[in-house]
C-alpha cells in the first residue's frame, strides 16, 4: 500500500513540488517559533529563586559631587535602616533584579574558567531577597577582614566550576591580583525574570569604603505606601544635595522584564499563526480541486471493492506521504541546530520544538485533507464514473 | 493555399509509439470547400489541429499561402493563426465569464485595433450569422445552435481566408446542423477557404471535395 | 484590453466562492501585515511630532573610541562640553540643539507616585522641535543663565500631578526630588518611540542634576543639527567630520588604549542602523535578514496561491486554448493572468487597506505606546501600493507561465 502511494505521489512531482515547498516552510516557520517557545517555556518553569513583593530599588547618582562619596553613601544607608517601615536594606550594584544592567566577569579554580553575572553586594542580600542558602552562610563584615574576598554562588556556578566537588570554603581566582573564598551556595538566582535561563552568578563582597556601587534594595513592611517613598525621597534628597534620588519597584521593573521577553514571543506567535492559516487553507483548497479531477479514479476504486473508509485511508495516507516528504526536508534544516550547536541552546529544547513542530504538522494535513478525502468516498461509484 | 506534404504525426509516452498521421499529402486550393472524413479516432482531429498550426507535425511540410511554417517562431504561429485562420470547435469553446459581443472579439484583441473599431467589426460579424440581437446575452443563456453561431462569428470577425471548422454540427440536432453548414457555404461563396472534419457524410457530400481518412492514413 | 481582462477576472472571482475567499483572505492578511509594519516603521522614522523637521536634521548620539584593530571599544553619549566644542559651533547649520540623552526621576502627589522621564535640554530644542505649547512658554537664555528652576511640562504630566480642572498651571511648582520647579509651559506630550525628544518634564540644561559640567568627551548627551535645508545635509556632515578630524589623539587614546575616534552626524534613520551594525558586512546582514524575514511573510502566502492557481489552470483551459487558437501570442497571455493576479491582489489590498485601519486605530487606543500616532499616509500608502504590486507578481507569473504554456492541442480537448 505504502509503494502504491508513493508511486502515486512521485508520478505527479511537478504538481506535488510546490506543496512541498509549502509544507516546509510551514515547517521551518513552526520550528523557529517553538524553539523560541520551548526555550522560554524550560525557564519558565524553573521558580527564580528569590522574593522581590515588597522590595524597592532606591538608585542613588552622585552626579558632579565628588567628595566624601563613600562616606555619604553609608550615612544614606545608614538612614534607610533606621525608618520602621524598612525591614532589611541591603546595597548593590547597579545589576540589581530585573535591570537592564549586567555585569559579567569569569572566575577560575584548578584551570576550570566559568563566566557568569557578578553581583557586587554587602552582607544583607539575602535577608532582602529572601534568598535561601543551600550550603554555607551569606557573608558577612568580619569576613571581610581575611585574605580572600568573601564569596557567594549559586548552584549551576558550582556545579560548572568544581565539576562534582563541593564547591564550599574553596578558594578561586577572579583576577591576577584578587582571589575570593566561597563561603555559602544558593540554588538560584534568576535576577531577570523568570524567563531567563538559570546562569552561573558570583556575588562578591564589596568593601565598607566602596563609593561604586550606589543602589539600595529595601524591603519594606506590607502595606507600605508611596507616602513613605515620598518621605524618603525628601529625606534623602535633602541629606545629599546635588544628587539623584529614584525609586522603583521590583514588582514594576520584573512586568517590563516579562514583557521584552512576552512581547517578541507574541508578535512571532501573531505571524506565525497568521502563516499557517494561510497554508491551512491553501492546502484544504488546493487538495480539495486534486480530489474533486479525481473523482473518476475513485469511482474506479469505488467499482473495484474499495470501501468508503478505504478511499478516505488513502487520500491521507497520500497527503502523509506528502507531509513526509516535506518534513525530511526540514528535518535536514532543523538538525543542524543541535548539531552544531547554534545559539548555544539546550539541544533538548530544539529536539522538542523539532517533534512538536512535526506533529502540529501532521495535524494541521490532517485536518485539511480530512474533509474533501471524507467528501469524494461518499461520491456513488456510478455518479463518479459517469462524471468521467 | 494550404498545402501538407508527407506530414507524419507521432505520439509518445515513455513506452508506446502511437502513429496517428501516416503520410498525409493534401493541397487545399484557394476558395474550395473541404471536408474531411472518417471514423472516430482516425487522426481527423489531429490532421485539423496541425493544419491550424495548433499542433506541429513530428515530420512533413506545411505551407500556409505558399510560405513554409516549420521555422517559425510560437510569435509567428500566432500572428499568422490571427491573420489567416479562423477556427469552429464541435464543443463551441466560447468564454462563458464574456458576453456574446466580447467573445466575438478575442480575435481583435490580439491585433492594433481600436476598442471602437473592435465593436463594429464585431458587430458586423454577428449581423452575418443573424445573432445582432444577442449581444449583450452571455453564452450559457443561448441554445447550441446560437452558440456555434457565435462561434463562427468569432472565426469571420478578424476576416481570415481559411475557416478551421472541427465538427462543427457534432453536438447540434441536424435541423441546427444544416443552418450552420448554410452559413458556412455562404462564407464559402463569399470568398473563404473552408476546411471541415466530420464524420457524418451526408454533410460531407455537401462540400467540394472529400478526404477520408482512416488509422492516420489518407484513403482518398 | 484591459477591461475585458479584468472583467474575465471578476468572473472568475465570482465562480467560485469559496476559492476566492481562500485568496483573498490570504491576500488580505499578508497585505496587512505587511501595512501595519510599513505604518509602525513610518511611526519610527518618518517625520512626526514632535519631530516634523527630521528630513533636515543630523543626530549626533554616540561617540565610539576603539582602536584599529577593532579589539577594545567604548561608546556612549557625548558630554555638553564636546557638543558645545564641535557641534554647537558648526556653521554650515541653522541650528543645534544639545539635550541629554534621558533620566528618571519620580513625584509624589496625594500618597501616589509619578513615575518621570526627566531631559535637561538648551533653548535652541524649542526651535529644532516643533512642540505644541498648550499654555506658556519654553524657557529662554535668561532662564538658562540664571540656572531658573523652572520646568516644561507635557499635558499627562500636568493631569497627573495637579489635577485636570482646566486651570492654568503656569506659575505653579512642581516638586521633583525635593526641588520646586515652577512650571513655565505645558506641551502635548510626545510617543516615546522619538527617543531624543520624548519626555515628561523638560529643564533647562543649567538646572541641578544635569550633570552639564562633566569632563571629558564622553556624558550624557546627544545634539540635533538643523539644516536651512535637506540639501545642506552632506556639507554640514563634512564640516563635523573636519572638526571632529581635528582633535588631537591625546584626547581621545585614554593612555594609548584607542586610537580611532569615530562620531557621526547622521540622519534618523543612518544613526539608528548604526545602532546596530557597526561595519558594512554587519549592515548586509542585518538587510539580509530583514529581507528573509519579509520573503517568508509574503512568500508562503505566495505559494500558496500559485498552488491554488495552478491548480485551477484546468479550469481555464478551453479560454486558453481559444485564445491562443485565434492568436494570442504566449506573452499576451502572460500578461492576462498577471494582471488578473494583480487586480485580485489590489482588491485583497482595498481590504488590507480597511483592515490595517483598523489595527492601526487600534494600536493607538490600546496605550501600548504612549501618544502614538500611526497612520496611513500618503508615502504609507504608496508603498503598500508597490507591496501589492511584488506581491501580485510574486504570486502571479509563475501560473501565469504555466497556463500561458499549456498546449493548445490539449487545452481544447476538454
Amino acid at each position: 500500500m505504502l509503494r502504491h502511494l508513493f508511486k502515486l505521489i512521485w508520478n505527479k512531482k511537478g504538481t506535488h513540488s510546490l506543496l512541498i515547498i509549502e509544507v516546509w516552510a510551514a515547517f521551518m516557520v513552526l520550528f523557529g517559533v517553538l524553539t523560541l517557545i520551548v526555550f522560554n517555556l524550560r525557564n519558565y518553569l524553573q521558580p527564580i529563586g528569590f522574593q522581590y513583593d515588597q522590595v524597592w530599588n532606591l538608585e542613588l547618582s552622585s552626579n558632579q559631587d565628588t567628595t566624601e562619596v563613600a562616606a555619604k553613601l553609608q550615612r544614606a544607608m545608614q538612614r534607610v535602616k533606621s525608618y520602621s517601615e524598612v525591614v532589611a536594606a541591603s546595597r548593590m550594584s547597579s545589576n540589581t533584579p530585573f535591570s537592564a544592567n549586567q555585569i559579567g566577569n569569569s572566575v577560575g579554580y584548578n584551570k576550570v574558567n566559568v563566566g557568569g553575572d557578578f553581583y557586587y553586594t554587602d552582607g544583607e542580600l539575602f535577608k532582602v531577597l529572601d534568598l535561601p542558602l543551600k550550603k554555607g552562610r551569606w557573608y558577612r563584615e568580619a569576613d571581610l577582614a581575611g585574605k580572600f574576598v568573601p564569596l557567594v554562588i549559586n548552584q549551576k556556578m558550582e556545579d560548572k566550576l568544581f565539576l562534582n566537588e563541593s564547591g564550599l570554603n574553596k578558594v578561586v581566582k577572579i583576577d591576577d591580583k584578587t582571589s575570593g573564598k566561597i563561603v555559602g551556595i544558593v540554588d538560584k538566582f534568576k535576577a531577570k525574570g523568570v524567563y531567563m535561563s538559570d546562569n552561573p552568578a558570583l556575588f562578591y563582597m564589596f568593601r565598607k569604603d566602596d563609593r561604586w556601587n550606589s543602589n539600595i534594595l529595601i524591603k519594606t513592611r506590607p502595606g507600605t505606601d508611596a507616602n513613605f517613598e515620598a518621605r524618603l525621597v525628601k529625606d534623602i534628597a535633602m541629606m545629599l544635595p546635588g544628587w539623584g534620588v529614584e525609586v522603583g519597584y521590583l514588582k514594576d521593573s520584573r512586568k517590563n522584564r516579562d514583557n521584552l521577553t512576552l512581547v517578541p514571543v507574541l508578535i512571532f506567535l501573531i505571524v506565525s499563526g497568521f502563516l499557517l492559516t494561510n497554508v491551512a487553507l491553501g492546502l484544504f483548497g488546493v487538495l480539495n480541486l486534486n480530489i474533486a479531477k479525481r473523482k473518476g479514479e475513485i469511482g474506479l476504486r469505488r467499482a473495484m471493492g474499495a470501501t468508503e473508509s478505504g478511499v478516505t485511508s488513502q487520500f491521507l495516507g497520500e497527503i502523509w506521504v506528502l507531509a513526509t516528504f516535506s518534513l525530511v526536508v526540514g528535518l535536514i534544516f532543523a538538525v543542524q541546530f543541535p548539531l552544531m550547536n547554534v545559539f548555544d541552546l539546550d539541544r533538548e529544547i530544539y529536539i522538542i520544538a523539532i517533534l512538536a513542530a512535526v506533529a502540529i504538522i501532521y495535524i494541521i494535513v490532517t485536518l485539511c485533507a480530512w474533509f474533501p478525502s471524507k467528501q469524494a468516498a461518499a461520491i456513488h461509484p456510478a455518479v463518479a464514473l459517469h462524471e468521467e | 493555399m494550404i498545402k501538407l506534404q508527407n506530414v507524419e504525426k507521432v505520439y509518445r509516452t515513455s513506452s508506446i509509439e502511437t502513429l496517428a498521421l501516416n503520410n498525409i499529402n493534401i493541397d487545399v486550393k484557394k476558395g474550395e470547400f473541404v471536408s474531411i472524413m472518417g471514423p472516430s479516432g482516425c487522426g481527423k482531429s489531429t490532421l485539423l489541429n496541425i493544419i491550424g498550426l495548433l499542433d506541429a507535425p513530428s515530420k512533413g511540410q506545411i505551407e500556409i499561402d505558399g510560405s513554409p511554417v516549420e521555422r517559425y517562431t510560437d510569435k509567428h504561429l500566432a500572428e499568422l493563426r490571427n491573420r489567416k485562420l479562423g477556427f469552429i470547435f464541435q464543443s463551441f469553446h466560447l468564454i462563458n465569464d464574456l458576453s456574446v459581443i466580447d467573445n466575438v472579439e478575442i480575435p481583435l484583441l490580439y491585433r492594433n485595433t481600436s476598442a471602437k473599431q473592435r465593436r463594429e467589426l464585431a458587430q458586423e460579424a454577428l449581423e452575418k450569422v443573424g445573432l445582432s440581437n444577442r449581444m449583450k446575452h452571455f453564452p450559457k443563456q443561448l441554445s447550441g445552435g446560437q452558440k456555434q453561431r457565435v462561434a463562427i462569428a468569432r472565426a469571420i470577425v478578424g476576416k481570415p481566408e481559411i475557416i478551421l471548422a472541427d465538427e462543427p454540427t457534432g453536438n447540434l440536432d441536424s435541423a441546427m446542423g444544416n443552418e450552420i453548414l448554410g452559413i458556412l457555404q455562404k462564407l464559402n461563396t463569399d470568398g473563404a477557404t473552408i476546411v471541415m472534419v466530420t464524420h457524418d457524410e451526408a454533410m460531407a457530400k455537401k462540400t467540394d471535395r472529400l478526404i477520408r481518412l482512416f488509422d492516420g492514413t489518407q484513403v482518398s | 484590453m484591459l477591461t475585458n481582462y479584468i472583467k474575465i477576472a471578476w468572473k472568475v472571482l465570482l465562480r467560485h466562492p469559496f476559492y476566492t475567499f481562500i485568496t483573498l483572505f490570504g491576500i488580505t492578511l499578508t497585505l496587512t501585515v505587511l501595512m501595519v509594519v510599513t505604518s509602525f516603521l513610518d511611526h519610527l522614522f518618518g517625520a512626526h511630532y514632535p519631530e516634523e523637521k527630521r528630513s533636515r536634521s543630523l543626530y549626533i548620539a554616540t561617540l565610539i573610541q576603539t582602536d584599529s584593530a577593532n579589539t577594545t571599544m567604548s561608546s556612549g553619549p557625548a558630554s555638553f562640553e564636546f557638543l558645545k566644542k564641535y557641534a554647537k559651533t558648526l556653521k554650515t547649520a541653522e541650528r543645534v540643539s544639545v539635550m541629554n540623552n534621558f533620566g528618571f526621576s519620580n513625584a509624589y502627589v496625594n500618597g501616589k507616585r509619578i513615575k518621570l522621564n526627566t531631559k535637561y535640554t538648551d533653548v535652541e530644542f524649542w526651535s529644532v522641535t516643533d512642540f505644541e505649547f498648550l499654555e506658556g512658554k519654553p524657557y529662554d537664555e535668561t532662564n538658562i543663565r540664571n540656572a531658573d528652576h523652572v520646568a516644561v511640562i507635557t499635558d499627562a504630566l500636568r493631569d497627573q500631578y495637579f489635577g485636570f480642572d482646566g486651570e492654568s498651571v503656569v506659575g505653579k511648582t512642581i516638586d521633583i526630588e525635593n526641588i520646586n520647579y515652577r512650571v513655565i509651559g505645558v506641551v502635548k506630550g510626545s510617543p516615546p518611540t522619538r527617543v531624543y525628544t520624548y519626555s515628561d518634564v523638560y529643564f533647562p540644561y543649567t538646572a541641578p542634576k544635569s550633570n552639564y559640567e562633566e569632563k571629558g568627551m564622553r556624558g550624557r548627551f546627544v545634539a540635533i543639527v538643523l539644516a536651512k535645508n535637506p540639501a545642506d545635509l552632506p556639507a554640514i556632515q563634512a564640516e563635523f567630520d573636519s572638526h571632529i578630524a581635528r582633535i588631537p589623539r591625546s584626547e581621545y587614546s585614554d593612555n594609548n588604549r584607542f586610537n580611532v575616534l569615530i562620531v557621526k552626524a547622521d540622519t534618523y534613520f543612518d544613526h539608528f542602523l548604526s545602532m546596530f551594525t557597526r561595519s558594512d558586512k554587519d549592515r548586509i546582514a542585518l538587510y539580509a535578514i530583514v529581507g528573509l524575514v519579509l520573503l517568508m511573510i509574503m512568500g508562503l502566502p505566495a505559494v500558496n496561491l500559485v498552488n491554488v492557481n495552478v491548480s485551477r489552470i484546468l479550469e481555464r483551459a478551453s479560454e486558453i486554448g481559444v485564445r491562443k487558437a485565434f492568436g494570442a501570442p504566449a506573452k499576451a497571455l502572460l500578461w492576462q493572468f498577471i494582471i488578473e493576479n494583480i487586480f485580485i491582489t489590489f482588491i485583497g489590498g482595498a481590504f488590507a487597506l480597511i483592515l490595517t485601519f483598523a489595527v492601526i486605530q487600534f494600536i493607538n487606543a490600546s496605550g501600548w505606546i504612549a501618544y502614538a500616532d500611526l497612520t496611513i499616509n500618503l508615502p504609507v500608502f504608496l508603498i503598500s501600493i508597490l507591496v501589492c504590486l511584488v506581491f501580485g507578481l510574486l504570486s502571479g507569473v509563475l501560473p501565469a507561465f504555466r497556463m500561458s504554456r499549456l498546449k493548445i492541442a490539449e487545452a481544447l480537448k476538454v
